[in-house]
């Protein structure tokens, strides 16, 4: 594979350029940042609400790799290799209750919800379930790295990266105020969007502020391009805020509860930020969403929404209102992600330039994602 | 025996793991030999493991009591 040159990608926004065309169109570019980008740093997979109770099992496909969500008997969240220790069979293929052990649909080995292997069925032989060489304690499942917050479940997949509270130590800072119990509005605030497009292309449209007059006009009424501003921490995080939040009300003149113990600049403030690679979030006085990233090929991605409250209760007519609200917002910005994937197929396309003014955000990830590439180009340079 | 393998086969095909863990609970009890025995105890034994049915236990005591399980290991219970 010809590397791509990311020379221009890292120089100051006055002269950079994006991403060249083969970050968004090119299998072997893909495989590239699958490992550099997204195995290598914690990225989102999925939300802890998915495995509410104890037990609870959901198989999933991360860049091609099986995994298997749990919720453990401690209560815990866990994330593991979705394969047996014996074959590399498929444990769990659906959504169920694990009531005692999951047991191997081969062979039988058995294994707790914590991963250790329990059992291994005439291993030795029929009736014999132990066998030299098989040392249970050496083969439990295969455990990924993990982290629960804001419920989003994060895990770092090379198991290298510095732990999730240092490598996001200044966005836990800067959200703290948010650092308690989010509830999943449930069924009625979940939503799926597939896109034809790269997974990058969604971050970098919902990095910046400068499209919202143009794409969502809907937001001019109240909520001016001036009223924003960027939010940018070089490699970590990059985003946009707004000064005029304006809460949702019922017909009764209800809105949703707020979160305890916010300060006041909350009361009109909300910001929406991209936690790299793949993780974007959203605050406000009375609700916060997360929408994981779920990269299906180099242009094609879907777009896990999710919706969460103060409370556990709150009115389901609003609830769902809320959701339809943000539903319409982000499939508006379909078009815009898809248009810019085909753009890519444009010969000669230099990846663009960026407006020193209002591109901040997006360049900063751009430059983030080449910065990540470069290390794995280059590993001993890096160390 | 025969009978005992007819409900066994409809217990799997109802994918019902209470029935398969007594099943074979009695198919242990109806056999000749340890070898046989424990062919079926280690079935009962996994079924209850997978159910988390306090069954396991005891079938467990049984296995290691034969020599067919890890008496170091603890049980998922225990796990």
């Amino acid at each position: 594979m010809t590397q791509s040159d990311l020379n221009t990608v890292r120089r100051p926004i006055e002269s950079a350029n994006g991403l060249p065309n083969g970050h968004y169109t090119d299998p072997a570019v893909f495989a590239e940042e699958r490992q550099a980008v997204l195995f290598d740093n914690w990225a989102g997979l999925g939300v802890a609400a998915d495995v509410p109770t104890i037990g609870d099992a959901v198989p999933l496909t991360f860049l091609g790799m099986p995994l298997l969500m749990v919720r453990d008997r401690a209560g815990n969240v866990r994330v593991f290799q979705n394969i047996c220790r014996h074959r590399g069979m498929i444990l769990v293929d659906a959504p169920r209750k694990i009531e005692g052990a999951i047991r191997c649909p081969y062979h039988s080995w058995c294994y707790s919800t914590e991963g250790k292997l329990v059992s291994t069925p005439h291993v030795g032989g029929p009736g014999r379930n132990t066998a030299d060489g098989i040392d249970r304690a050496l083969l439990g499942l295969i455990e990924v790295r993990s982290h629960i917050w804001m419920d989003v479940v994060w895990i770092n997949v090379s198991g290298t990266a510095a732990s999730f509270e240092q490598a996001n130590a200044e966005l836990l800072a800067r959200w703290a105020e948010f650092d308690k119990p989010l509830h999943h509005g449930g069924a009625d605030s979940r939503f799926e969007l597939a896109v034809n497009c790269n997974w990058k292309l969604a971050v970098e449209n919902y990095c910046e502020s400068y499209h919202l007059p143009w794409v969502h006009p809907g937001l001019n009424s109240y909520s001016r391009l001036e009223d924003h501003y960027h939010i940018e921490k070089a490699g970590h995080f990059s985003g946009q805020g707004t000064y005029v939040y304006r809460q949702l009300k019922g017909e009764d003149g209800k809105s949703f509860p707020d979160f305890d113990g916010l300060s006041d600049m909350w009361d009109t403030a909300a910001e929406y930020i991209t936690v790299y690679p793949n993780v974007l979030l959203g605050v406000h006085r009375d609700h916060t969403f997360a929408i994981i990233l779920v990269p299906e090929g180099h242009g094609r991605t879907v777009e896990h929404v999710h919706l969460y409250y103060s409370q556990p209760q709150t009115d389901p007519e609003l609830r769902a209102r809320n959701t339809a609200q943000w539903k319409e917002v982000f499939e508006e910005d379909i078009f815009v992600v898809e248009g810019m994937q085909r753009g890519r197929h444009a010969v000669g396309f230099d990846g663009g330039r960026f407006s020193p003014a209002m591109d901040g955000p997006t360049h900063m990830f751009h430059t983030w994602v080449a910065t990540q590439l470069t290390r794995h180009r280059t590993p001993l340079a890096a160390e | 025996m025969t009978d005992l393998n007819a409900q066994m086969l409809a217990a799997h095909e109802a994918n019902d793991l209470q029935k398969l863990v007594e099943l074979y609970s009695l198919a242990a009890q109806s056999v000749k030999g340890v070898d046989a025995t424990c062919f079926y105890l280690t079935h009962a034994y996994i079924f209850a493991l997978e159910l988390g049915d306090a069954r396991a236990e005891a079938l467990r005591a049984q296995l290691v009591t034969h020599g067919r399980e890890t008496p170091d290991q603890s049980d998922l219970s225990a796990a």
